[in-house]
């Protein structure tokens, strides 16, 4: 019995030393949190942001800049609009997504396709705070004096090729988020980080029409 | 008859069309010049990627960043990935020329999509290339510097001192061109390039991008 308890112990801290990211500690009261977040989101309808696009090659010890506009109008509707250095627009609407590089448009019904929904669903679900409920991804909180992290770690396979973890930062103050951190099986990732952002502004339904 | 002599207008059209397209040049050895001296030399180049194709009636069309570096040990990494920053391969050629798959998405894992990928970058980046199979021949201001791959030839073409086009071609004549653009210094890579798939019916083009690191 006591070799299992030391064993559970030695997992426990083992998981603690290796999970817990750096300068963060998990958040004391998660149903609490939940329950703010919760009530933050609820009064944000719009969201329109400017991003930095930084993908860190790892082991090439590189990077590869690029920067846009973000638009989310609730409950599902979402523009990524990379403008530099390259142009490429995203909009996901509903069960549609359109995808727009410099030579061609291109359309998918994204509910012909789990994987397409579930990169839709968490998208959104990033932004909105709304991760919890995801069921594509185990989600550990986290916090410091200035940002809550929410880390996700992929719960099924599709995801798992993908990603290896996606980690959310939230201002502490105002729930926004300002950075995201999609790590790769490989080691490579990308951030995103947020700046500019303003939240219920008036945006236009044309942003986000498929067309 | 008349249809007879329409038949064998066409056949030897075909005939014609599918035969090497560089017979009628006299290729010798001139150990005095090389293609190698337009073998790019570079730190990192980031360039935009689009593919384009059709497979049976069905078109496809990808767009990404494709990237070049050369590693502190001589090695080659090749990546392509999304705009989003999402990785859809990653090759690695080493000091020798030896290639490695580093990384790629299983839709993209079939072995002969990976054979065409790695072929159309090492004689882009004239890597792996038979020196001593090397034959030249010149033709109207144009050189032709032509290699013994394992399978047909590679012609690699200056114009004026400036190399333009890269022909890869098989037993059926031309499998593969690749054009290329602003390769201003022979050392140099290029502006842009269109890799033309004759057989495979697919087209990659890509562009440099100059700014992509902070500012």
């Amino acid at each position: 019995m006591n070799k299992f308890f030391l064993t559970l112990l030695l997992s426990i801290s083992s998981f603690v030393l290796y999970a817990q990211p750096k300068g963060y500690q998990p958040v004391n009261n998660l149903s609490a949190f939940q329950q703010s977040l919760t009530k933050s989101n609820a009064a944000v309808q719009t969201i329109m942001s400017d991003f930095v696009q930084t993908k860190n090659l790892s082991l090439l010890a590189d990077k590869i800049k690029s920067k846009g506009k973000f638009y989310f109008k609730k409950e599902n509707k979402v523009r990524i609009e990379y403008t530099t250095p390259y142009t490429y627009l995203l909009v996901m609407n509903g069960g549609q997504l359109m995808v727009k590089d410099e030579e061609k448009t291109s359309k998918i019904n994204t509910r012909s396709s789990k994987t397409m929904q579930s990169v839709n669903r968490i998208i959104i679900d990033c932004m909105q705070g709304t991760v919890f409920h995801n069921t594509d991804f185990k989600v550990a909180a986290y916090e410091n004096s200035q940002s809550y992290l929410l880390s996700l770690e992929p719960a099924t396979d599709a995801m798992r090729k993908m990603f290896k973890k996606i980690d959310v930062y939230m201002n502490k103050k105002d729930f926004d988020v300002h950075k995201l951190t999609m790590t790769e099986q490989g080691g490579d990732f990308t951030d995103m980080d947020f700046i500019n952002t303003q939240h219920n502004v008036a945006l236009n339904e044309n942003l986000f029409k498929i067309k | 008859m008349r249809t007879y002599l329409k038949l064998s207008s066409l056949l030897l059209l075909l005939f014609a069309a599918c035969a090497s397209p560089y017979k009628h040049l006299h290729f010798h050895e001139d150990k005095s010049q090389t293609a190698l001296q337009y073998k790019p030399v570079y730190e990192k180049q980031v360039y935009r990627c689009v593919v384009d194709g059709k497979i049976l009636f069905k078109k496809f069309h990808l767009s990404g960043i494709l990237f070049f570096k050369t590693m502190e040990d001589k090695s080659t990494r090749v990546i392509f990935q999304n705009e989003m920053g999402f990785t859809y391969f990653d090759f690695k050629w080493n000091g020798q020329d030896s290639f490695k798959v580093i990384q790629i998405i299983d839709q993209m894992n079939k072995p002969a999509l990976v054979k065409t990928l790695e072929k159309d970058l090492s004689i882009f980046l004239l890597k792996d290339l038979n020196k001593p199979t090397e034959k030249i021949a010149v033709n109207d201001g144009d050189t032709f510097y032509r290699f013994t791959l394992s399978k047909g030839y590679v012609y690699y073409i200056a114009h004026s001192g400036k190399l333009e086009t890269i022909d890869n071609t098989g037993k059926g004549g031309k499998v593969t061109t690749i054009t290329l653009t602003g390769k201003d210094t022979p050392k140099g890579l290029p502006d842009s390039a269109l890799f033309t798939h004759h057989k495979a019916h697919f087209t990659i083009q890509i562009k440099k991008i100059q700014s992509h690191v902070d500012e």
